[in-house]
C-alpha cells in the first residue's frame, strides 16, 4: 500500500481505496434484464423486441427517479435565488412563484449597504474559518505525527482519551463553554469564536494518524540522516505524501465552521462579531415579511459552499469513503 | 519504525492536548457540576443537589423533549435511509447524466442547516409560501401542532438523503456484479435480488449510517431553531432546543446542564452499543 493511498486503511489492512471508484456494473440490482428464466447463453444474444422494450423501460424508470430527485433537491434553491432577484414590489403583487422580470440586484445591494448588513458578517465568518482552519490543520498534523511516528510514555492512553472525546457533542458542552469563556472575559470577542476549536480536532488527528502510520519509514530516516528537523520533515515529506486526506479535512473543516450557528449565536451579541448564519437568522426575525431580502441573505450564506462543493465534488465524494472506514 | 523521542512527542501534542482538556473534557465535567446548582446567566448560584433532574421530570419538559427527539429520529432516519438506498441503486447504474445528479443531491448537505431552515420556513408559509401556492391549499405547516414535527423531519430528510446515498453508492460498488449474474441465472427477480442480496450485503453500510444518523438527529438544533424555534406548544422542542431555551432564554443554566448530562449519557450508551455491534459485524465485511 502506497503512502498516497487516500484511505486511512494503512494500519488496519482493510480494503483498498480504489473500490470506491469500481465500476458500478451489476451492482445496482436495478431493473435491468429481469427475466425469470434466464438461459446461460441469453446474455450474448442480440436484443429481441421485448427485451429491448424492458431495457428502455428500466432506463426510463431510473431517469424518472433521478429527475425527480434532482428537481426536489434544486427546487428550494431555485425559489430562494429567484426570490432574492425579485423586486419587492413585484413580489408583493405576484407572490412567491413569480419569475423575476427583470431580475434585480436591489436586495443584494440592500443587504450590503445597510448598517446591520452582511459586510461585517461575511468578513467575520471568513476570518473565523481561516483562523480555525489554520490552527486545526497545523496542530492536528503535529499531534497526528507524534501519535503515528514517535514513541513516548502515555501515548496510547492519551490517544484513547482523544478517541473518547469524539463522543462529546457541541450541544452538551455549550453551557459550560459559555460559562468558561465569559469568566475569562472573552464573551463577544473574536477569540471566543475560535478558541474552542483552534487547537486541533480529535477527529482530524484520528484520520491523519491512520494515514501517517502507513508512511514508508525509509524516506523519513533518510531525511533525518540528512539533518532535517521535524518541522522540515513534516512540511516537505509528511504533508505532501498525505495531500488527499488533508484536502478532505480542509473541506470538512471549512463546511463545518462556515455553517456553525449555535456557538457563535450564544457567545456573541450585537452586530460586531456576528457570523453569517447568525446574521441570516437575525435578518429573518427582524424583517419577518420581507422575504426578498431574507432570501438574498440565505442565498449569500449558502452560495460559497455550493460553489466549493461543485469545484471539489471528487474530494467530497471521497471523504465519504474515509468516514466509513473509520 | 517509530522512534523514541519522549520530549518531542509531548511537545507536538501539547497544543491539541490543551484544546482537548480545556474545551472538551473540562466542559463535560463542568456540565455535571453545574447541573447540581441553581445557576443563572448573571452568575448567581446555589447548590441544589439533584433538584434540577427532579424538576425536569416533574414538569414534563424532559419527557416531552425525549419524545419529540425520539419521534423525529424514528421518522427521519428510516425514511432517509430507505430513500437514500433507492436513489443509490439508480445512481450506480451510471447512466449518462447521472454524474450530475450525484453532485446535485449532495448540495443540501454542504449548506448551513440554519439557512436551509429559513428557506424552508418561507416555502412553508401559509399565505405567501411556495408550497401552498403550488398545492393551491392553505395549510399551516409549521404552526399546526400535529404537522410541525413531520414538517421538520421532512426538511431533515430532504437535506440528508443525497449524502446518505453517497455511502450506499460506495457500498453497492463493493458488491461484485458476478453474484447478481448468478442470482439471475438462478431465476431471482429484481425484488428478490434487492431483499435477499443487496440489503443483507449492505448491512455494514446501513448499520454505520443508522448509528451516525441516530446520533446526529439526537443533536439536531439549527434547523429546528430556524423552522419553528421549538413550537408550537413545544411540539418540536428537541433536546438541543430545550438546552438552549433553558440556558439562554430562561436563564436556568443548571437545568440546561442537567438536560445536557442526560443527552450525553444517552449518546454514550448508543455509541457503546454501536461498538459492541460493530466489532461483531466486522467479519461480515466483504472484500
Amino acid at each position: 500500500m502506497t503512502a498516497q493511498d487516500p484511505s486511512p486503511a494503512g494500519g488496519h489492512g482493510t480494503r483498498p481505496a480504489d473500490e470506491r471508484s469500481a465500476p458500478a456494473d451489476g451492482g445496482g440490482s436495478g431493473g435491468r434484464d429481469h427475466r425469470r428464466t434466464a438461459r446461460p447463453s441469453g446474455r450474448r444474444r442480440p436484443l429481441t423486441g421485448s427485451l429491448l422494450a424492458r431495457r428502455v423501460l428500466g432506463h426510463a424508470a431510473t431517469y424518472l427517479v433521478l429527475i425527480v430527485a434532482a428537481a426536489l433537491t434544486l427546487g428550494p434553491f431555485l425559489f430562494s435565488v429567484m426570490t432574492a432577484l425579485t423586486s419587492t414590489t413585484q413580489f408583493a403583487q405576484e407572490g412567491p412563484l413569480s419569475v423575476p422580470a427583470p431580475p434585480v440586484l436591489d436586495n443584494v445591494i440592500a443587504l450590503f449597504s445597510s448598517e446591520d448588513g452582511f459586510v461585517t458578517p461575511v468578513a467575520v465568518t471568513v476570518q473565523m474559518v481561516a483562523v480555525i482552519l489554520a490552527g486545526q490543520m497545523v496542530f492536528s498534523v503535529l499531534a497526528a505525527y507524534a501519535f503515528a511516528q514517535l514513541r513516548f510514555p502515555g501515548r496510547d492512553l492519551l490517544f484513547w482519551v482523544y478517541i473518547a472525546t469524539l463522543m462529546v457533542p457541541q450541544v452538551v458542552v455549550v453551557v459550560p463553554l459559555y460559562l468558561m469563556l465569559s469568566e475569562m472575559g472573552l464573551r463577544n470577542t473574536f477569540w471566543a469564536l475560535v478558541l474552542p476549536f483552534v487547537l486541533g480536532s480529535p477527529y482530524a488527528i484520528f484520520l491523519l494518524r491512520e494515514n501517517f502510520r502507513g508512511m514508508p519509514s525509509e524516506l523519513m530516516d533518510a531525511m533525518r540522516i540528512d539533518g532535517a528537523g521535524t518541522l522540515r520533515l513534516l512540511w516537505h515529506l509528511v504533508v505532501p505524501l498525505n495531500r488527499p486526506i488533508i484536502v478532505t479535512l480542509v473541506l470538512i473543516t471549512v463546511v463545518t465552521h462556515w455553517n456553525s450557528f449555535m456557538w457563535p449565536m450564544v457567545i456573541t451579541s450585537g452586530p460586531e462579531w456576528r457570523v453569517i448564519t447568525v446574521a441570516t437568522s437575525a435578518l429573518q426575525s427582524q424583517y419577518n415579511n420581507n422575504w426578498t431580502l431574507v432570501m438574498a441573505g440565505t442565498t449569500l450564506a449558502m452560495l460559497p459552499l455550493v460553489i466549493l462543493m461543485i469545484v471539489f465534488q471528487k474530494q467530497i465524494t471521497r471523504s465519504v469513503g474515509d468516514a466509513t472506514l473509520r | 519504525m517509530s522512534s523514541r523521542r519522549p520530549l518531542l512527542g509531548w511537545l507536538l501534542i501539547a497544543p491539541s492536548l490543551i484544546g482537548v482538556t480545556c474545551f472538551l473534557i473540562l466542559p463535560v465535567v463542568l456540565a455535571f457540576v453545574v447541573s447540581l446548582f441553581r445557576w443563572d446567566l448573571l452568575g448567581t448560584r446555589s447548590f441544589l443537589g439533584l433538584e434540577n433532574y427532579a424538576s425536569l421530570l416533574r414538569d414534563g419538559a424532559l419527557v416531552n423533549s425525549l419524545l419529540v427527539t425520539g419521534v423525529f429520529t424514528l421518522i427521519s432516519v428510516p425514511v432517509s435511509l430507505a430513500i437514500g438506498l433507492v436513489l443509490a441503486t439508480q445512481l450506480v447504474r451510471a447512466l449518462p447524466g447521472s454524474a450530475i445528479v450525484r453532485v446535485i443531491v449532495v448540495i443540501p448537505w454542504v449548506c448551513a442547516p440554519l439557512a436551509l431552515g429559513v428557506v424552508w420556513k418561507w416555502i412553508f408559509q401559509p399565505s405567501v409560501g411556495a408550497l401552498n401556492q403550488i398545492l393551491g391549499v392553505r395549510i399551516e405547516w409549521l404552526t399546526d401542532p400535529s404537522l410541525a414535527l413531520p414538517a421538520v423531519a421532512f426538511v431533515a430528510i430532504w437535506q440528508n438523503v443525497g449524502y446518505i446515498s453517497l455511502f450506499f453508492q460506495a457500498g453497492l460498488s463493493r458488491i461484485p456484479g458476478s453474484i447478481y449474474e448468478a442470482a439471475r441465472i438462478d431465476g431471482a427477480n429484481v425484488g428478490q435480488q434487492l431483499w435477499f442480496m443487496t440489503i443483507p450485503l449492505l448491512r455494514p453500510t446501513t448499520f454505520f449510517l443508522a448509528v451516525t444518523q441516530v446520533v446526529a438527529s439526537f443533536q439536531v438544533f439549527d434547523m429546528v431553531f430556524a423552522l419553528t424555534g421549538g413550537g408550537p406548544q413545544h411540539r418540536t422542542e428537541v433536546i438541543a432546543s430545550l438546552i438552549y431555551h433553558e440556558a439562554f432564554e430562561a436563564s436556568r443554566l443548571g437545568r440546561a446542564s442537567a438536560v445536557a448530562v442526560i443527552l450525553f449519557v444517552l449518546l454514550v450508551v448508543i455509541t457503546v452499543i454501536q461498538q459492541r455491534w460493530f466489532s461483531r459485524r466486522i467479519t461480515y465485511d466483504m472484500s
